[in-house]
């Protein structure tokens, strides 16, 4: 019983530590872009615009949920739950620390992918139900893009299994240790490359955010929420976000492993790779165009699926071989 | 506590698959259909076969699932729903209905003397890791047969295309 206890307090100040990231998280979004645009972004909120989120988060909670006339209620309530659910508790298979994973399952990377691909329901369904053509038309576009590129991130992936031989990711950034760099991803440059792709592409972040085209869908599947729910679909992009950045941290950057240990914070290089990566995601929000629906296909099914499959081919070539 | 877990997860399925058949709206069906996998995923994970709960997910609730709901967007469905009752009454259906029923009853009827003997319980050895048993019965054991399995899928799916290309309007070939 007081291992449930223990593990329910552990997964709480996860969540605390996860929410407060993705508070954060939007803040400096805004905040690089703008430096990046040449603007100042938030300073009025707090110094420098420091309790910017809270405000956010205050304005959101207490606007008027509107559900609009003709929609399906229930699913129309469920979908932004479906949505972050699925991606917030992927969190808990990403071993932070060799000592510090919530879940330490077997099959852990198993587990966030199918949660991953769990997540297009909630898109697929507030789409549906929100009875409104926009939407529905970012949903579909959504769903086929979900499904076609965690193809290619899960083949990606395979590649990193077969040279670690285990689906545990503690047991995955075990076997990078030996390695030069403590990590897989020189000799697994080509599947870090289409994991990076792939992952962008599974948040729908832009350059492939094609779900929610301002321009031509006003705001996709999200067009007719407001108040907390519409936060609620914005909070599960951000947790996708740092579920996958600790994916491609765990799986390819050789996790909690650095050049060196330094005594009394063991998350030190696990949360600046972590960093580098969420700096990634808003750097190509700040400097790539959109892509167009058919090269977005184009480049999943015809470039990243079969530069996987090669990539896997090699892999197991190699481990063979050596 | 077991116990419990498994009443939970049995009730939830027979319940979603009683709602999938009832519910009219084919996408609250196809919803019913996806509690009725996780909570099939969730068995498998209390049987001790992550593995395979995570695989059950990722195909069916992941894949098979989400291409029904494409389907269902893509095909106009109204007609259908405003149809207040898909079967006659008395129907050669009901029928087959009423037997099936007969022999799940007599099934379940036999039971208790059943379990006594016969405990639903994956076939891992203790120790050593299930994935690793599994595979190796899938690719050394059993290799050739789970290579036939995949040849049939593979004629399945050029059977689906054959169908296809049948269907389309002969004037728009070759272009």
């Amino acid at each position: 019983m007081s291992e449930l206890i223990c593990l329910l307090i552990c997964s709480v100040i996860l969540l605390v530590i996860a929410l407060l990231h993705v508070a954060y998280l939007t803040y400096a979004e805004r905040k690089i872009i703008a430096r990046m645009q040449q603007r100042l972004g938030p300073n009025r909120v707090g110094p420098r615009g420091l309790l910017q989120p809270f405000a956010d988060m205050l304005k959101l909670l207490t606007k008027e949920p509107i559900i609009p006339y003709g929609v399906d209620k229930n699913i129309f309530v469920l979908a932004p739950l479906i949505s972050l659910v699925c991606a917030g508790s992927g969190l808990a298979f990403i071993p932070l620390w060799s000592n510090f994973v919530l879940s330490n399952a077997n099959v852990g990377l198993l587990f966030i992918l199918a949660l991953s691909s769990l997540s297009a329901y909630g898109i697929i369904l507030a789409g549906w139900s929100s009875n409104s053509r926009y939407a529905l038309l970012g949903g579909l576009r959504s769903a086929a893009q979900v499904i076609s590129y965690e193809i290619a991130m899960g083949l990606s992936l395979l590649s990193v299994v077969v040279m670690a031989g285990s689906f545990n990711l503690g047991d995955i950034v075990r076997a990078q240790a030996n390695l030069p760099w403590k990590a897989f991803l020189f000799p697994q440059i080509i599947g870090f490359v289409v994991f990076l792709i792939s992952a962008v592409a599974e948040c729908n972040r832009v350059p492939f955010d094609l779900p929610e085209a301002e321009s031509e869908l006003v705001a996709g599947y999200f067009v007719e929420y407001s108040g907390m729910r519409f936060a609620l679909f914005y909070l599960a992009e951000y947790f996708a976000m740092l579920v996958m950045s600790g994916l491609a941290v765990t799986c390819f950057l050789g996790g909690w492993l650095g050049p060196f240990s330094i005594p009394g914070l063991p998350f030190f290089w696990f949360l600046l790779k972590l960093y580098a990566f969420l700096f990634f995601y808003i750097w190509l929000r700040a400097t790539l165009p959109r892509y167009r629906y058919d090269q977005l296909m184009d480049l999943g099914w015809k470039l990243l699926i079969p530069l996987a499959i090669l990539n896997l081919f090699l892999t197991a070539i190699i481990k063979l071989l050596v | 506590m077991e116990k419990l877990v498994f009443y939970y997860l049995a009730f939830a399925m027979i319940a979603s698959g009683i709602g999938a058949v009832v519910s009219r709206n084919p996408v609250h069906t196809v919803l019913f259909v996806l509690g009725l996998v996780l909570h099939q995923a969730l068995l498998l994970f209390t049987l001790g076969s992550e593995f395979l709960a995570a695989v059950q997910v990722i195909v069916y609730a992941g894949a098979v699932l989400v291409l029904f709901l494409f389907v269902v967007y893509l095909i106009n469905l109204k007609k259908e729903t405003l149809k207040r009752r898909f079967i006659k009454n008395f129907s050669p259906c009901f029928l087959i209905f009423l037997l099936f029923t007969l022999i799940v009853v007599k099934t379940l009827l036999f039971l208790p003397a059943l379990t006594s003997h016969f405990k639903a319980r994956l076939p891992f050895p203790k120790g050593g890791s299930p994935l690793y048993f599994m595979a190796k019965n899938l690719f050394q054991t059993y290799l050739f047969q789970f290579e036939l399995i995949g040849v049939v899928l593979l004629v399945v799916v050029l059977g689906a295309v054959f169908l296809l290309r049948r269907l389309d309007n002969p004037s728009e070939e070759g272009k």
